[in-house]
């Protein structure tokens, strides 16, 4: 176990449960001792859920772009005309 | 099943896959209720990414489309007829994140733009679990070492400036 409690990695291994049992125990005795240790992992996890939200973003204009193309593309016609024809109103 | 789309290339063949065997049963059974396009579009986009979600986290069978059309249709009824629109992704079966404050929002525009690099290699590694190797290669490092150690850097970098930019915004809000 490295000594550098303070490292992106450590807290990495830790919250992803990456750590043996005696490694994760020594981190949580560092965790009691270390209020800057403590700060870090939490704007760790604040990054986590950022990265998160980000990728939900990226994905949701992948699929938009899927979308577009599906539905304006001359090579999926049938497909989006098919679609279209369910929600005409009669 | 391992996720397998690593790249936005294999993703989108996915997803076009998704929507010519699941999208049209979707859009019938809302139709027949008297939904419009829009609402079945924006509510199988959300599907999509519920089972992308799901996918990587190797909860689900791979193209488990009866999933698909079973959620969409839950989705549908619980945003567009039970009269209550506000039904965001977190509150159906995925596991919730925290909700994103105005702060949040405003500090992922900032990384979204002046941190992208770096966000766009930790998003491959947590929210897509691509492999360090093919990360590697996608991203034009020699070698898995060589792009672990930049995402060590990257989580760095981006943490102090989420925990600066977050005491700025605080500030700023109150």
């Amino acid at each position: 176990m490295p000594t550098s409690w303070n490292n992106p990695a450590q807290i990495d291994n830790y919250l992803g449960n990456n750590m043996s049992n005696g490694d994760a125990l020594v981190f949580e005795a560092h965790l009691l001792l270390n209020p800057e240790l403590v700060d870090k992992m939490q704007w760790q996890q604040k990054t986590y859920m950022l990265v998160q939200s980000y990728g939900r973003r990226q994905l949701k204009q992948e699929i938009e772009a899927v979308h577009q193309q599906l539905f304006t593309h001359t090579k999926h016609s049938r497909f989006s005309q098919k679609i279209m024809a369910l929600f005409k109103k009669l | 099943m391992r996720n397998i789309y690593h790249s936005v290339e294999q993703r989108q063949k996915l997803f076009i896959q998704l929507y010519k065997t699941a999208f049209p049963a979707i859009a019938k059974y809302i139709s027949r209720l008297g939904g419009t396009a829009d609402e079945a579009k924006d509510v199988f986009q959300d599907v999509l990414i519920i089972y992308y979600e799901k996918m990587v986290a190797q909860a689900l069978p791979e193209k488990d489309i009866a999933y698909m059309v079973g959620t969409s249709k839950n989705l549908w009824l619980q945003r567009y007829r039970e009269n209550n629109r506000q039904v965001s992704l977190d509150s159906i079966d995925i596991p919730a994140s925290e909700a994103e404050t105005p702060a949040d929002k405003r500090l992922l525009n900032f990384l979204a733009v002046a941190g992208k690099k770096c966000m766009d290699l930790l998003k491959s590694f947590y929210y897509d679990q691509s492999p360090a190797a093919e990360l590697a290669q996608q991203f034009g490092y020699s070698g898995v070492r060589s792009v672990t150690v930049q995402k060590y850097k990257c989580l760095e970098k981006v943490r102090e400036t989420v925990k600066q930019k977050s005491l700025t915004y605080a500030d700023f809000m109150e």
